[in-house]
């Protein structure tokens, strides 16, 4: 979040007015009417990025019954990016492609579509999940309040939070257990020792 | 633990050159070599290497102000990015000031905080410090960065028209130690056509015959010799008849005497490097400047004072780095715990007054003279957090360490089994909030 975005309003309000169309069934085999792969390449594109069709066939393929809701929620996240202020910004080497493929993922184990649209608190949460993955932060919020709100409202936060902590001990534990390693002990050739 | 092969060891060895390791290894003189390590360099790697000498070499090192370290932003958005210790502060400040000191305590605490992600591991290899300020570290380094300090002793000795030319049978450089316990072993450098490098101990005990320590280093006539003043002092003492090009002082102090004796000994230049495991060479002290004239552009030396702040150059206070050429270790704001002044001399950044790890010798009951690093060694197993030692004019020895009480019968035994079992020795609480502990001292003249 090194970087200031926009309001969280302006975001919090387009994702009330969703569309209709964006809560349609992703088109999964003969299920489904809206083709998520054409919409996420069309937002790409619109953005200055030009996706690889291999990137993009991860929103056409799958089954109803386990990615229908991640593909609901990469529909909707397309929508949220649409918004102008994103297109003021140059989003080309921002992680786009990551949010609407994993963000859809996480997001999705902890709310639904409709909720995340229906619900002031989700919202606020899509919102301010959106900007902090392109490492935004809210207009006139630090960088501390953004974190510490963003935590308190998404579980998918918490989730990643808790993951990343993870991630890194047993990064510094392969790190110790490298340095540990009788090759790392023997060293390398250096002309002076200090 | 998985011992190394020497396919590891040597990835680029030709036959030249393992016929130089044999005769190194063989020669009717050679010690005990102890250990076995080598350069660990791919054929890639060479070049690398071969590239950054080159790029070193045309570099210039500029006035140590932020706004001239056209790198830093940059550097300082990757720390922030890769580096757990840094990523848990949060963004990266504006100012480089607003970035808080890191210290050896930091590094000693965890220093797998300090690699970063994209630090490769299957690569990793660690330098353990001597401990002298206090805190015994463990180092996070790569092949490709202990090969790099070629680079900046090549700038060094440059400045006394020095320039390497050692080559295959030939060998380039021989680094002494004169400890009771020293790595040692035998390798060849690629960048340099698999010129030998040989690391070894002055120590009698390593040796067959005392002589034979002479009789090897001329049999060697290395191009560089390499060591602190403690190991220098020895050799001096062989009375070996070697020709040297040049001599490359690292780790202590190098007093004006000896630097004199050295030169007209061995007639050529002797380089006083300060030059840290934490950051590698950064600066090689040059007559004419009377200061340490900094050495590598990829870094900003800071001089601050005991709250962290910047001080005007000019003015004394503690060296702090940011930057090098360790990618495995990327130091932001690092208090180096030595001291000195930075000016522009003649246009070149340069330390003044540098006030390192001054060598320390004890006198034992038997009147046998010890390196301050046989005390570092005899105590390291103890992993005490903090300690001084002094010994008074009367040869009386008094300790201040952290955890006196936890510690005192197995430090006492461990001092009076080295010093002899009459030394007089008090052993007491270190008081910590003293400030910078300088861990040896000594009343009686050596």
């Amino acid at each position: 979040m090194e970087r200031e975005g926009c309001e969280l309003s302006r975001l919090m309000r387009r994702i009330a007015e969703t569309p209709p169309e964006f809560l349609e069934e992703p088109r999964l085999g003969p299920q489904g009417t809206v083709a998520v792969s054409a919409v996420v390449g069309d937002l790409c594109r619109w953005h200055g990025i030009q996706p690889e069709s291999a990137a993009l066939d991860a929103f056409a393929i799958g089954t109803p019954k386990s990615d229908r809701k991640r593909l609901r929620v990469s529909l909707l996240l397309a929508w949220v990016l649409a918004e102008d202020w994103f297109r003021s910004v140059d989003l080309r080497q921002l992680p786009v492609l990551g949010l609407l493929l994993h963000g859809a993922s996480e997001l999705c184990e902890y709310a639904t579509v409709e909720k995340l649209v229906a619900d002031a608190e989700r919202r606020e949460e899509l919102a301010r999940f959106c900007l902090a993955r392109l490492g935004f932060r809210p207009q006139g919020e630090t960088r501390a309040q953004a974190e510490d709100r963003l935590t308190s409202l998404s579980a998918a936060e918490r989730a990643r939070v808790l993951r990343a902590s993870r991630d890194a001990e047993a990064r510094a534990r392969a790190v110790r257990e490298a340095l540990a390693r009788k090759a790392a002990e023997e060293s390398a050739d250096k002309y002076t020792r200090e | 633990m998985t011992e190394p092969t020497d396919a590891e060891r040597y990835p680029t060895l030709t036959e030249s050159g393992r016929r130089l390791l044999e005769r190194l290894r063989e020669h009717p003189h050679a010690p005990l070599f102890r250990n076995q390590s080598g350069n660990r360099l791919t054929r890639e790697d060479v070049e690398t290497v071969r590239a950054f000498e080159q790029e070193i070499a045309a570099a210039v090192v500029p006035e140590q102000r932020e706004e001239l370290a056209s790198w830093l932003r940059e550097f300082l958005q990757r720390c922030y990015r890769d580096v757990p210790f840094y990523r848990a502060l949060g963004g990266v400040p504006r100012r480089l000031g607003d970035v808080p000191c890191v210290s050896r305590a930091d590094l000693g605490h965890d220093v797998a905080r300090f690699v970063p992600d994209s630090a490769p591991l299957e690569r990793l290899i660690n330098f353990r410090t001597s401990g002298t300020t206090g805190h015994p570290l463990l180092i996070a380094s790569h092949p490709l960065v202990a090969a790099s300090y070629l680079a900046f002793h090549r700038r060094a000795l440059g400045r006394f028209g020095v320039t390497l030319q050692a080559s295959s049978g030939e060998v380039g450089v021989v680094l002494l130690g004169y400890q009771r316990k020293c790595f040692t072993y035998v390798s060849v450098t690629p960048t340099q056509n698999e010129a030998g490098l040989v690391k070894l101990n002055l120590y009698p005990e390593d040796w067959r015959h005392p002589d034979d320590r002479r009789k090897y280093l001329e049999g060697l006539a290395p191009e560089v010799l390499a060591g602190d003043p403690i190991s220098f002092a020895a050799l001096l003492e062989l009375g070996a008849s070697l020709r040297p090009r040049a001599l490359l002082s690292t780790s202590m102090t190098l007093r004006p005497a000896l630097r004199q004796q050295l030169e007209t000994t061995f007639g050529c230049p002797v380089v006083d490097l300060y030059s840290l495991n934490e950051a590698g060479p950064v600066a090689a002290f040059d007559p004419a400047l009377d200061g340490h004239v900094l050495l590598q552009p990829r870094m900003l030396v800071e001089i601050v004072d005991d709250a962290g702040r910047a001080l005007p150059p000019g003015e004394r206070g503690e060296i702090t780095l940011t930057g090098g050429f360790n990618f495995c270790l990327p130091l932001v704001r690092y208090r180096t715990g030595d001291y000195a002044a930075l000016e522009l001399r003649r246009g070149e950044p340069t330390l003044v007054g540098l006030e390192g790890r001054a060598p320390v010798r004890f006198r034992t009951q038997a009147g046998e003279w010890l390196n301050n690093i046989e005390i570092t060694h005899l105590l390291a197993p103890l992993g005490l957090e903090q300690y001084r030692l002094h010994q008074a004019p009367s040869g009386a020895l008094s300790l201040s360490v952290v955890g006196a009480a936890q510690h005192e019968a197995e430090l006492r035994a461990k001092l009076l089994e080295l010093f002899g079992a009459e030394q007089v020795l008090s052993i007491t609480e270190l008081d910590t909030a003293a400030g910078k502990v300088l861990q040896y001292s000594s009343e009686l003249a050596s």
